[in-house]
């Protein structure tokens, strides 16, 4: 019965192609505007690594003066100092951690025929790759000895070794940043965290380093910072020592905390450690406090997904249940004006449910087709974005997930809007039409 | 089979009520062939389509096979309705876009019969009226009378023990008129009972027993025992 219906409902929608195209094109195009902003919305709030999320924390320190405020909703900077990450980084505590800096340098190629670029980097410790699972193609981090002394070694990504050495195993080859060597201890596999947990502060998608060196090295090789650097107070800064000093926020901090029992003790940590600086006359205030947050938590707090998506995303199912509307009364004119069929058929022995599923699948095939088109649609959509503007590039995508959603989205609607007309349509009394022709 | 005790039907629109059936009481014996004249308008179609379970009657009570009627649910009716009436409507009420073999097709579909049973009977049928070379035609490509004819096929396909018609003859010449009231009274031996409306009185003869409605009332209960042997006593006589 089922196929017949399909038989049926495709004659139905061959039989008044124009009002059948319009509700096809109704639906299509709230579908594809409706996947397009959804598809942006999901791919925005993708948690690149859901399976550790409540492990990966960011660390945040209130250190301000009491008569200063931080912009943040909490009142708490997003990054550290030089000098709380350095006494953060001698915690017992994590099973992991790492503070970061985003730096960079000129590469000098080895090879004459490659121009020297500037290449951003990534100053980080050890513990760095195993906490974000970056896979390595040749050898591995750098030893943790190195995280203590500072040591010109780096790790290169897969991209990068392709550009300096056209690929294969180049671990022990040196690289020249800036004119001073680093020794390769590791190159990476091909690789991508999207959204950038690890810093979020220059854009979440698009970033990930292909240059990796010991955070140890930043007082040595005196790196500069490419990322923000924020104060709550003037201080004079006349030498790299000085801003080592300095109240300046501009690095950040991760720590992996696998259980809950680790997470207090780490909170407790912070607490003290924040005691102890009191007593040396930091954080002169009475809400002096630290935080962690984990990774979704993270990703909420600084607005990956802005309210601007999801206001979009709203807009977008608005727009859908405006053309749901316009289906719902083009399907009612339509399907009333079959009534009379329907009256022969409910005298041939058709019960009310048989007419009511046979106009449902009539919908169901309007969304199925409706869906494929909106997808169609959302593609182009999803196209123009990226061609249009290069922050979308990463998230004007599609997933597997929004693939299926689509028609599904799609069906659902439609079964909504035609409910009713269908609904209507097998209420017709048998006998109304059937007196005369 | 069929009891219907002082059945009215009441039409009401904005001003006027048309009592379309009144006190009307009925009895049929499963087998008979009835046959019902009467003016234009006094409330035969009403009747066959109560008899039918398509329309509803505003007072009195209705059985069928013992079954009361009133107290059934839309779905009950329905499936009442599948199982064992057939009807032929006055006006022949085929599907404009489905071809004759399928519209013959419609009812057997919901009754759940399989392909090839359908097929044998839509064939069977649509023989037994003369369109079996017309399958694939639609009804616009046909003439009243072989619409008329169409929908008696879609009648006769379900095999219903309970036939309603509705001046099934009425588009037709005598020669087919006469075809069509064989057909009838052949499944009529074979066992359905059959309410035929007809105006034309030599075809009413010929049913066992005929009835009058006038005004939605049964006025004169004529009984024949035997439509033909009446008709030889008249023609002796
Ligand atoms: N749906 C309706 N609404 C209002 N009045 C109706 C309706 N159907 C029938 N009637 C009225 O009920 C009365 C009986 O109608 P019905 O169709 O039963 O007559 P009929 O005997 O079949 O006539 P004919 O021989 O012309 O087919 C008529 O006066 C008609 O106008
Ligand atoms: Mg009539």
């Amino acid at each position: 019965m089922f196929i017949h219906y399909i038989d049926l409902a495709w004659r139905s929608l061959k039989r008044t192609p124009i009002v059948s195209l319009l509700m096809l094109l109704a639906i299509a195009i709230g579908i594809g505007i409706t996947m397009t902003s959804l598809s942006v919305y999901h791919m925005m709030s993708v948690n690149p690594m859901q399976h550790k999320d409540e492990q990966i924390f960011a660390v945040q320190l209130r250190t301000m003066d009491q008569d200063a405020s931080w912009w943040t909703v909490d009142n708490l900077p997003h990054q550290l100092t030089y000098q709380d990450a350095m006494n953060l980084r001698q915690s017992p505590v994590p099973f992991r951690q790492t503070a970061m800096l985003k730096t960079g340098f000129g590469v000098k190629p080895d090879n004459a025929n490659i121009a020297p670029f500037m290449e951003v980097a990534r100053a980080a410790d050890s513990d760095f790759f195993a906490m974000f699972e970056v896979p390595f193609a040749h050898g591995g981090p750098w030893d943790k000895r190195i995280d203590l002394q500072g040591e010109t070694v780096a790790v290169i990504g897969a991209e990068m070794n392709r550009k300096l050495f056209g690929g294969g195993n180049n671990v022990g080859k040196d690289i020249v940043l800036d004119s001073v060597a680093y020794r390769v201890v590791g190159i990476l596999a091909d690789w991508k965290l999207e959204p950038q947990i690890y810093d979020l502060n220059n854009g979440a998608w698009g970033n990930n380093e292909q240059l990796f060196i010991p955070f140890s090295l930043l007082p040595i090789e005196e790196l500069k910072s490419w990322g923000n650097n924020n104060g709550w107070k003037y201080e004079e800064q006349k030498t790299y020592q000085d801003k080592l000093n300095s109240e300046v926020v501009w690095l950040q901090y991760r720590v992996e905390l696998t259980d809950k029992q680790m997470q207090q003790d780490y909170r407790d940590y912070l607490a003290g450690y924040i005691k102890q600086q009191q007593q040396l006359g930091r954080f002169n205030r009475d809400d002096a406090q630290g935080d962690i947050k984990y990774i979704s938590q993270w990703l909420d707090y600084r607005e990956v997904v802005s309210d601007d998506n999801k206001v979009l995303v709203g807009l977008s199912f608005m727009f859908l249940a405006v053309c749901l509307a316009n289906i719902l009364s083009l399907l009612l004119a339509k399907f009333l004006k079959r009534a009379p069929e329907i009256g022969v058929r409910r005298a041939l022995g058709a019960s009310k449910t048989q007419v009511f599923m046979q106009h449902l699948v009539e919908v169901g095939m309007l969304g199925l087709a409706g869906g494929v088109l909106g997808l169609a649609i959302a593609q182009l959509g999803l196209h123009l974005l990226r061609s249009g503007f290069s922050r979308y590039e990463q998230v004007a995508q599609m997933d597997l997930t929004m693939w299926l959603a689509a028609p599904t989205i799609s069906i659902l609607a439609c079964l909504l809007a035609g409910c009713y007309p269908a609904w209507k349509v097998c209420r017709t009394t048998p006998a109304l039409y059937l007196k005369t022709q | 089979m069929l009891n219907m005790t002082n059945i009215s039907k009441v039409y009401r629109s904005e001003m006027v009520q048309t009592h379309a059936l009144r006190d009307f009481n009925l009895q049929v014996n499963e087998g008979e062939f009835i046959a019902v004249t009467g003016p234009s308008g006094s409330g035969k179609t009403t009747f066959l389509n109560i008899a039918g379970m398509l329309e509803t009657y505003t007072g009195g009570t209705y059985e069928l096979d013992g079954i009361n009627v009133g107290k059934l649910t839309d779905n009950g009716r329905a499936e009442l309705r599948n199982q064992k009436i057939g009807f032929i409507f006055q006006g022949f009420n085929l599907i404009p876009d489905l071809n004759l073999y399928e519209n013959v097709e419609v009812p057997l579909r919901y009754r759940g019969i399989k392909t090839a049973e359908r097929k044998r009977r839509i064939e069977r049928c649509l023989e037994q009226v003369g369109l079996g070379a017309r399958a694939k035609h639609v009804p616009a490509q046909l003439s009243g009378g072989q619409q008329q004819r169409v929908a008696i096929a879609r009648a006769l396909a379900g095999e219903p023990r309970f036939l309603l018609a509705d001046e099934p003859t009425g588009n037709l010449d005598s020669l087919m008129a006469r075809q069509v009231m064989e057909l009838l009274e052949s499944i009529n031996k074979d066992g359905a009972t059959i309410i035929m409306v007809t105006h034309d009185p030599e075809l009413a003869r010929r049913a066992q027993r005929n009835i009058q409605v006038v005004d939605g009332q049964i006025c004169d209960f004529k009984l024949y025992q035997g439509g033909a042997e009446q008709q030889r006593a008249t023609a002796g006589a």
